[in-house]
C-alpha cells in the first residue's frame, strides 16, 4: 500500500506492506538515516523520532502508523532551539561516537519542548530510555543543562 | 608543564563532527547505499558444536538469491587479527565452516536484492549433520580428559600444531626465587577471583558493504579500527593484490576493541560480491552481533606475599581465560595480562602461569583495557585485603609498592619493554584523597541500618600503544601525510581511525600547534588505505600518542620546507633555521618570521601562494613512525557507593576519578573518557555478563538488548558528583607531552568499586559482575 506523510518539512509517499517497521522505511525507501537501527526492539533509543512532535521508537512503530502525519527525524529538526542544543552538544563534549546521538537529540529536544526548565533528575528520568556506551551520559546532561541555563537568561 | 604557552593544545575547541552527527549526517557503515546493491544475510549452524556433512541450498537458490557455503571460499586457516607478528600468530579461523564450534560461527551466506528477500533464502538454507556434540561451557571441563576436541589441529604462523585438553595457547614466566620469598614473608594471602564475560555493546552493530568497481576492484566500507589490517587479510584470504583493494575509513559506531579484528562479516561481504559481481552489503542484527564477540573471562589464582613493614616479597598468577570458539588474541593477550600484573606492583618475585582455553562460546576478543581491567580488579583488590592483614592504609601500601617513574615498565608483554619518565600516581592519590574525604572513611564495622555507605579506591594504568626500543612480537606504527594546500590551508591524511574519542581531532591541533594554522583550516581527509601510508591499528590506547606523534613529525618537515621557501621570498635571509612559525592573533592566520627583526615576517599563505605561483612545488610529508616506548597513563578513581542491604542494589554516589596522561590535548574529552569509562567499569562490577544455557549452548538472553543491561543516565552519579582530575605532568616522548587514555579511563573503576563495596558491607566478592541477588546472599551468611 502506499502512505503519504510529511518527513522533516517535505511530503513524501512511499509503498510499503502492512508489516514493514517506519525505521526501514526511513532508511532503505527514503533515505533518511538520522534514526539508527542498534538493538530492533526498543531498549536503546537509537531510532528515536518524532511522531507529530512526540518521541517514539520508530523499530516498534509500523510505518503505516505515519500515514498522513508528520515524522521528524534529527536531521529535520530546526529552530533557535534546535541550534542551542546542537551547539552545547558540540561543546560540552555529548557528542563521541556519534550513532546515539541523533536519538539523543531527538529526544533532549522533545524533552524541552515539554517542559522548560526541567532539573537535571528530570532529564535523566526523561532520557533513561536512550542508551550511551561512550560519555556515561555526563556531558549529554550538562549539554541539555546548558540549553536550560540560557534560556533562563533569554 | 609549559600548557600554558600553547595556543590550541590544552583548550576546549568543540570537535567539527559533533553537529553532523548530531544531526544524523555523518554516515556510518551501516548508512551507505548504493545502486544495485544487495543484502547480505549470514545462516548458522542451530547447534553450537557439530559437524556437518551436507548443505543444501538448492531452495535457497531457486528464490533468486546468491548463496555461499564453505566450499566457495578458501580454506587455509587464518587469524582474523594481525597486529602480532605472524610466527605467534594463532590460525584457526576460516570465512565459512563446515565444523561450527559456536552458535555464531557463519556456515553459509546468501545475498538477494531485498532484505526480506535475503532473510527468506538464508531461512531456506538446510543442513545435514554429520555429528553433534554437547557444547562445552566451561574452561576447566573443557580441560579434562573426557572432554571432546573442540579443536584439533591449528597453525602457528606457517606451522601446523597439536591441540590437547582444548589448549589453544599457553604463556609461562618466572623471574627471582618464589620459593624463599615466601619463607621470607610474614603475610602470604591466596585468593581465586572469577571475571565475567561482557559483551561490548558498542551501539552500531558490525556492518559492511563490498562494492565491485568498474575496473575490477574492490572497494569495502566496513566497521573496523583499522583499515590496513581489513585489507591486508582480504588480501590474503582471497588471494588479490593489495593494490585491487580499497578499504575506506568509515566513522565508526563504538567499538572498544570489538573490530581490532577484520570482522567476518566483513570477509562474507567480499566472498558474496566476488560470487554475484554485485554490491552485497550486510548489517549484522543485535542478535547476531551479540553472538559474534565478547571479552576474555579470565579465572585468575593470586597468591602475594608481603613483610610487616608492607614490602612486598612475591607475585604469582595462574591465569585461565576461557578464549570461546577460536583465537583472536588469546596468545598475545596471555603476555599482557602478565604485563598488567607484573606493572602494577613491585613483587620482585615472580612466577605466571597462563592457558587460553577452548570452549564452544562466542570467540573472545579484546575488550577496552585489554585484561588490565580484569587484573586489575583481582589486584587491587587483594592489595585491600593484604594491608588490611597488615594494619595499613591500602593507600600507603600502594604508593610504596606501585611501579612508577624511573621503573622498567613493560605492561604490553615481556616482549615490549621501556622506562617510565612521567608518573603523576602520588599527586593524583592525595589530591583524590582530599576530594572524597578519605581520611573520614570508617571501617565496615562501623557501618549500621539499611543504607550503608563505603568508599574505596583503585589504580592502575594503561600503556599508550605497544611500541618499544626493539621489534618484539606486536606489530605498532603509524604514519601520516600532510600537504601544504595553495592558500596556506593544510590536507591531513592518516589511516588512523577515530573511536569517537575525538583522536583525529587531537591530531588536528597537535598539526595546528606546531604550524600555527589554525585547526578548522586544517582538513582531516576522508580516506582509505590507497592513499595512506600503513597505520597497525587504533587500539592499546596508542591514537593519541603514537598517530598524533606521526602528525606532529610530518608537521616538523613541512616545517623546515616552509622554512627553505621563506629563505627564497625573503632573500635576506641566509639559513632557513632562523625562522619561527607562529599562530598570529591579530591576521588569524600562521607567519614564518625572524625574531627582532620587522621586515622579517611573511605569512604561510603567502609562501603557499608563491610555491605554487612561482613552480616552486607543492609542500608535502609523508611519515612512518614508530614509537620507541610505550609509556603508562596512570589512572585513580576514589568512588564512594550506597549499599541497599535490604535490596542488595549500589548506587554509584561520589567519583573522583584522576588521570596522568600528560599533556591534555583535548581536557573535555579526556573527562569525557573518564566519565565513560568508570559507567563502563561501573557496569563490569555490578551488572554485565553473558552466561550460557547448559544444554543447547544458547546465550541466555538469546542476543536479546533487553536482557543485557547496562547503565543509563539514571544509573550514573550526578555531575555534582563526579570529580575529574589532570596530574600535572609531561610525557617527554608523547607529542606535547601527551599520552593515551582510552583504555587508562576504564581499568581501575570495578577494583575500586569493589572495595568500596566492601568497606559498605564488609564483604569480598571474588566473582563479577557483583549482582545484587550476591549482596543480599551474603548478608543472609552465604558467600
Amino acid at each position: 500500500m502506499i502512505i503519504k506523510f510529511r518527513l522533516d518539512g517535505r511530503d513524501v509517499s512511499v509503498e510499503v506492506e502492512p508489516n514493514e517497521l517506519l525505521l526501514n522505511v526511513l532508511r532503505d525507501k527514503l533515505g533518511v538515516k538520522a534514526p539508527k537501527y542498534s538493538c530492533g526492539i526498543g531498549e536503546c533509543g537509537a531510532c528515536t523520532v518524532l511522531l507529530d512532535g512526540e518521541p517514539v521508537l520508530s523499530c516498534l512503530t509500523l510505518a503505516v502508523d505515519a500515514n498522513g502525519r508528520e515524522v521528524t527525524t534529527a536531521s529535520g529538526i530546526k529552530g533557535e532551539e534546535a541550534e542551542m542544543l546542537m551547539k552545547a552538544f558540540a561543546e560540552e563534549g555529548a557528542v563521541q561516537c556519534g550513532f546515539c546521538t541523533p536519538g539523543m537529540f531527538v529526544m533532549s529536544y522533545a524533552l524541552l519542548h515539554e517542559k522548560k526548565r526541567p532539573t537535571e533528575e528530570e532529564i535523566r528520568e526523561y532520557l533513561r530510555g536512550n542508551l550511551c556506551r561512550c560519555t556515561g551520559y555526563v556531558n549529554i546532561v550538562r549539554g541539555i543543562e546548558k540549553v536550560v541555563e540560557m534560556g533562563g537568561k533569554k | 608543564m609549559g600548557s600554558t604557552n600553547y595556543k590550541f593544545i590544552g583548550r576546549d575547541i568543540p570537535r567539527r563532527d559533533a553537529e553532523i552527527k548530531t544531526k544524523g549526517l555523518l554516515e556510518f557503515s551501516s548508512d551507505i547505499y548504493v545502486p544495485g546493491m544487495l543484502y547480505g544475510r549470514i545462516v548458522y549452524s542451530p547447534y553450537p558444536f557439530a559437524d556437518i556433512e551436507e548443505i543444501d541450498t538448492r531452495d535457497a537458490e531457486s528464490m533468486g538469491a546468491t548463496v555461499i557455503t564453505p566450499k566457495d571460499v578458501p580454506r587455509k586457516l587464518f587469524n582474523i587479527r594481525l597486529v602480532s607478528v605472524e610466527e605467534v600468530t594463532f590460525k584457526d579461523w576460516n570465512v565459512l565452516t563446515m565444523s561450527p564450534r559456536y552458535l555464531g560461527d557463519p556456515v553459509a551466506a546468501v545475498a538477494a536484492p531485498s532484505e526480506y528477500l535475503a532473510q527468506k533464502a538464508a531461512e531456506a538454507i538446510k543442513f545435514k549433520f554429520k555429528k553433534i556434540y554437547r557444547p562445552v561451557l566451561d574452561a576447566f571441563e573443557a580441560m579434562s580428559l573426557d572432554a571432546p576436541a573442540i579443536r584439533e589441529r591449528i597453525l602457528k604462523g606457517e606451522q601446523e600444531v597439536t591441540v590437547s585438553k582444548n589448549v589453544g595457547a599457553e604463556l609461562n614466566f618466572s623471574e627471582g626465587d618464589i620459593d624463599r620469598a615466601e619463607k621470607e614473608s610474614d603475610v602470604v594471602l591466596e585468593r581465586s577471583f572469577k571475571t565475567n564475560r561482557r559483551y561490548h555493546f558498542q551501539l552500531e552493530t558490525k556492518a559492511s558493504l563490498c562494492v565491485p568497481e568498474v575496473d575490477g576492484r574492490l572497494s569495502v566500507y566496513t566497521t573496523t579500527q583499522t583499515i590496513h589490517n581489513t585489507r591486508i587479510l582480504i588480501g590474503q584470504v582471497f588471494g588479490i593484490p593489495l593494490s585491487r583493494i580499497s578499504v575506506k575509513r568509515i566513522p565508526i559506531g563504538g567499538s572498544f576493541g570489538s573490530s581490532i579484528q577484520t570482522n567476518l562479516v566483513t570477509l562474507i561481504s567480499v566472498a558474496l560480491c566476488l560470487k554475484s559481481g554485485k554490491p552485497v552489503k550486510i548489517v549484522l542484527t543485535r542478535e547476531e552481533d551479540m553472538y559474534d564477540h565478547a571479552d576474555y573471562e579470565m579465572h585468575l589464582k593470586l597468591r602475594i606475599g608481603a613483610k610487616r613493614t608492607g614490602e612486598l616479597t612475591f607475585g604469582e598468577m595462574h591465569n585461565i581465560m576461557d578464549i570461546g570458539a577460536h583465537q583472536v588474541q588469546a596468545y598475545p593477550l596471555l603476555g599482557t595480562a602478565l604485563g598488567w600484573f607484573v606493572s602494577l606492583y613491585k613483587w620482585k618475585n615472580i612466577l605466571y602461569e597462563g592457558k587460553a582455553v577452548y570452549t564452544t562460546k562466542t570467540p573472545s576478543c579484546a575488550f577496552r583495557g585489554y585484561g588490565a581491567p580484569q587484573v586489575s580488579w583481582a589486584v587491587e583488590s587483594l592489595m585491600d585485603e593484604l594491608a588490611e592483614e597488615l594494619k595499613m592504609d591500602p593507600l600507603v601500601l600502594k604508593l610504596k609498592n606501585y611501579v612508577g617513574l624511573g621503573d622498567v615498565f613493560w605492561g604490553q608483554g615481556p616482549t615490549v619493554r621501556s622506562i617510565i619518565r612521567s608518573d603523576g600516581v602520588k599527586e593524583l592519590v592525595e589530591r583524590g584523597k582530599q576530594l572524597i574525604g578519605w581520611d573520614k572513611r570508617q571501617p565496615p564495622s562501623a557501618k549500621k541500618g539499611r543504607f550503608r555507605n563505603g568508599i574505596g579506591f583503585g589504580r592502575s594504568f594503561h600503556t599508550s600503544g605497544a611500541g618499544g626500543p626493539i621489534s618484539g612480537e606486536v606489530i605498532d606504527y603509524s604514519g601520516a601525510t600532510l600537504k601544504l594546500n595553495e592558500d596556506g590551508s593544510l590536507d591531513y591524511i592518516t589511516a588512523l581511525q577515530d573511536h569517537g574519542g575525538g583522536t583525529l581531532e587531537a591530531h588536528a591541533k597537535i598539526i595546528a600547534e606546531e604550524l600555527g594554522v589554525p585547526p578548522h583550516l586544517i582538513n582531516i581527509v576522508p580516506a582509505d588505505t590507497s592513499i595512506t601510508v600503513y597505520d597497525v591499528n587504533t587500539h592499546a590506547s596508542r591514537g593519541t600518542y603514537v598517530g598524533g606523534e606521526a602528525a606532529r613529525r610530518a608537521a616538523q618537515m613541512v616545517k623546515s620546507k616552509v622554512f627553505e621557501a621563506a629563505t627564497r621570498m625573503l632573500p635576506k635571509a641566509v639559513n632557513p633555521e632562523a625562522f619561527k612559525i607562529r599562530y598570529d592573533e591579530a591576521l588569524e592566520q600562521a607567519v614564518v618570521y625572524i625574531e627582532g627583526m620587522k621586515d622579517m615576517k611573511v605569512t604561510l599563505a603567502e609562501i603557499a601562494k608563491a610555491s605554487w605561483q612561482r613552480n616552486w612545488g607543492t609542500i608535502a610529508a609523508t611519515v612512518s613512525y614508530r614509537a620507541t616506548s610505550a609509556p603508562p597513563t596512570f589512572t585513580v578513581f576514589f568512588v564512594e557507593v550506597e549499599v541497599d542491604t535490604y535490596t542488595g542494589t549500589v548506587k554509584p554516589k561520589r567519583v573522583v576519578a584522576g588521570a596522568d596522561l600528560g599533556t591534555p590535548i583535548n581536557p573535555k574529552l579526556a573527562e569525557g573518557q573518564l566519565h565513560g569509562g568508570f559507567v563502563m567499569g561501573w557496569s563490569m562490577a555490578y551488572l554485565e555478563d553473558t552466561p550460557y544455557q547448559r544444554e543447547t549452548g544458547e546465550l541466555m538472553n538469546r542476543g536479546m538488548a533487553v536482557d543485557y543491561k547496562i547503565p543509563t543516565f539514571e544509573d550514573a552519579p550526578s555531575i555534582e558528583d563526579f570529580k575529574v582530575i589532570f596530574a600535572n605532568t609531561y610525557e617527554p616522548t608523547g607529542p606535547f607531552g601527551a599520552k593515551g587514555l582510552g583504555e587508562a579511563a576504564l581499568n581501575p573503576v570495578a577494583g575500586a568499586v569493589a572495595n568500596a563495596i566492601y568497606n559498605a558491607i564488609g564483604v569480598r566478592f571474588y566473582t563479577l559482575p557483583i549482582t545484587p541477588e550476591k549482596i543480599l546472599e551474603s548478608l543472609s551468611g552465604g558467600e
